[in-house]
């Protein structure tokens, strides 16, 4: 019996290590891509230099794209928080005609081929006359990344009891106080986690970004132009610091979250 | 309270029906509720309850007929201009504040300062026996009967004219029901307030309430005090709904009535409110059916064999085969039947013991 636990514990313990290898080592290399001082990476790297993260850094071009990448999230999380909100309200808390309907239709564009998404989106505009721009990105985005985001918030909608909603009433508050009082704090932590979502999924979206920024280069379209033509180790360099950023922003964000759930607690 | 009839009607409703699609959930409502009285609504679920109540709190616009709140229309307006509030089944405690934030939540509403609004919570703490000491306690973590409390002091702190409440108790074990029953007794004496309560359980109407609405099926069947309704059931739904009773069906015949699904004949009134009727079930309380001695006689008698008895606490209930029907018999304790088991038994009930109801 014994014996057959510790074999258990160990595979366990094996499996979840080869999975977090598995993930893990691509971004791994590109880290080390990164910090090699050659042109081309080649292993085992022979000398180390934070030469091409300066190089990066000091790029006008690159503080560019970077800028655009974070407008573009940036708006994407404002509009995609603002319309998801309203929608998971319309579709997890009221039973209303095509309810069920607008739900599937709401969904399907998560499954849609993201670059036939964006060719679609692309002929759109060139038929509407409309040039691209971050602008257009950002409705692009927004296309794909409103149904996730209206998922993660419908997910907190759905446990959350509307009696409570109907108690402020009653108890004289007006609709915008029963808002700002009770559902607002109350869906707090999803419409968080939604924000979340909708900013780090347009900062690492290429193929959308690819068919509809038009001149305008976001930190993806970049990365791949550069492997295309013109590589320099400044691409892994960027590439690692997108990621790092990512992390940093979901980490933070979890940590922002659980600070304030404490506070509220105590 | 006892001159209710000396009151005036502080909530009325007048032909109030409610439908939803197709489905008619209250039907035709015509009720006067007195100024300081605590009324009770029962009836089990699916009676339309909850609907009357939504309708009386303004959650829920009736389709037809009118509620009149001090003799003015109230149909239209919403439940946050109403000087009502409902303590709902769940209680609806505002999870992300503590017990404090949940009592001044209607006080910050209205604009009252800091101040003034914690003088008040700890005042109303202090009315439905909550220690001070958790004003700033997170109301998850308060037991069931604390959170009763707290949804309690919210809604006084509305100060309202009239108290709903749904089903507050359902959820909670019996012993602390019986206590929080009384608290709400004593917290309606204390404040005089109106007080509207629904409820399943016409053993919690009949302990707290002034007077009680029978619903069923939408209607309200019956409205009287507990005494009215324990005494005189309108039929044979509320009577069986008061508690345990022995119906037995009779016909008609000639000058007396025979039995259905019992053999004999048997001596009783005619139902009240319809002397010329066929049928009629008859309603016995089981502490008036009684065991006959050899040679004692009763208006009514019928033979069968014990096959169960059950304690009650201080009365024991025994169950009586009479056929193919069970018919049932309670004593105090100091009268039990000895050696009851599988006895053969006389059983008798006198005609001004028994209530007549529509069939």
């Amino acid at each position: 019996m014994e014996q057959d636990k510790l074999r258990t514990r160990v595979f366990i313990a094996l499996w979840s290590a080869f999975v977090v290898l598995l993930v893990y080592l691509p971004l791994a290399c590109v880290a080390l891509a990164s910090v090699s001082k050659g042109r081309y990476f080649a292993f085992p790297i022979r000398a180390f230099s934070w030469e091409w993260w300066e190089k990066t850094t000091d790029s006008i071009e690159i503080s560019m794209i970077v800028e655009n990448s974070l407008l573009v999230a940036a708006v994407v999380t404002v509009f995609s928080v603002v319309i998801a909100f309203f929608g998971a309200l319309a579709f997890a808390r009221y039973d209303w005609k095509g309810r069920k309907l607008y739900q599937k239709l709401i969904l399907l564009p998560v499954f849609f081929p993201q670059p036939v998404l964006g060719l679609a989106l692309l002929l759109a505009y060139s038929a509407l006359g409309i040039t691209t721009s971050w602008m257009t990105a950002v409705f692009a985005h927004m296309v794909w990344i409103v149904p996730v985001v209206t998922l993660v918030i419908a997910i907190k909608v759905y446990g959350f009891d509307p009696s409570l909603e109907e108690a402020a009433f009653d108890l004289g508050a007006s609709r915008v106080e029963v808002m700002t009082n009770v559902t607002l704090p109350l869906l707090w932590p999803g419409i968080w986690s939604g924000a979340l979502f909708a900013f780090l999924l347009s900062w690492g979206n290429f193929p959308l970004s690819l068919y509809t920024a038009g001149a305008d280069s976001t930190v993806p379209k970049w990365l791949y132009a550069k492997m295309v033509a013109g590589y320099s180790p400044m691409v892994p360099a960027l590439g690692t610091m997108a990621t790092l950023a990512a992390a940093a922003v979901l980490l933070g964000g979890a940590l922002l979250g659980a600070i304030v759930k404490k506070a509220r607690a105590a | 309270m006892t001159d209710i009839k000396d009151k005036k009607p502080i909530l009325q409703l007048v032909g109030v029906r409610k439908t939803f699609n197709d489905f008619a959930a209250v039907e035709k409502i015509d009720l006067d509720i007195f100024e300081g009285e605590f009324f009770t609504i029962v009836g089990p679920s699916g009676s339309g309850k909850t609907t009357m109540l939504r309708m009386l709190a303004g959650m829920e616009a009736p389709s037809e007929g009118n509620i009149t709140l001090h003799g003015e229309r109230i149909n239209d307006v919403p439940a946050n201009k109403r000087p009502t509030c409902l303590v709902f089944q769940s209680l609806a405690l505002f999870p992300h504040m503590s017990v404090g934030q949940n009592i001044e939540f209607p006080l910050k509403i209205k604009g009252v300062d800091a101040a003034t609004r914690k003088a008040r919570a700890l005042e109303l703490m202090a009315i439905v026996r909550l220690p001070a000491s958790y004003y700033g306690k997170n109301v998850m973590k308060c037991s069931g009967g604390e959170r009763q409390r707290v949804a309690l002091a919210r809604a006084l702190a509305y100060d309202p004219e009239v108290l709903f409440f749904d089903e507050p108790l359902s959820a909670i074990d019996y012993k602390l029901k019986k206590i929080l029953e009384k608290e709400l007794k004593d917290l309606h004496r204390e404040t005089g307030k109106t007080f509207i309560y629904i409820t399943h359980s016409l053993e919690e109407a009949m302990v707290m309430s002034d007077r009680i609405g029978v619903m069923r099926a939408g209607r309200l069947i019956q409205v009287g005090t507990p005494e009215e309704i324990y005494a005189a059931p309108v039929d044979r739904f509320v009577s069986e709904f008061v508690g345990e009773v022995n119906v037995i069906e009779l016909k008609r015949e000639g000058e007396g009535w025979r039995g259905v699904n019992l053999p004999g004949a048997f001596r009783a009134a005619p139902p009240k409110d319809a002397p010329q009727a066929d049928s009629t079930f008859v309603v016995v309380r089981p502490e008036f059916m009684r065991f006959l001695n050899d040679g004692e006689e009763a208006d009514n008698t019928l033979e069968g064999v014990v096959y169960n008895e059950y304690s009650l606490g201080s009365r024991i209930q025994y169950q009586v085969r009479v056929g193919d029907k069970v018919m049932l018999v309670e004593l105090s304790r100091s009268n039990a039947l000895p050696a009851a088991a599988n006895r053969n038994v006389r059983l008798g009930w006198d005609v001004r013991d028994a209530i007549s109801v529509k069939a």
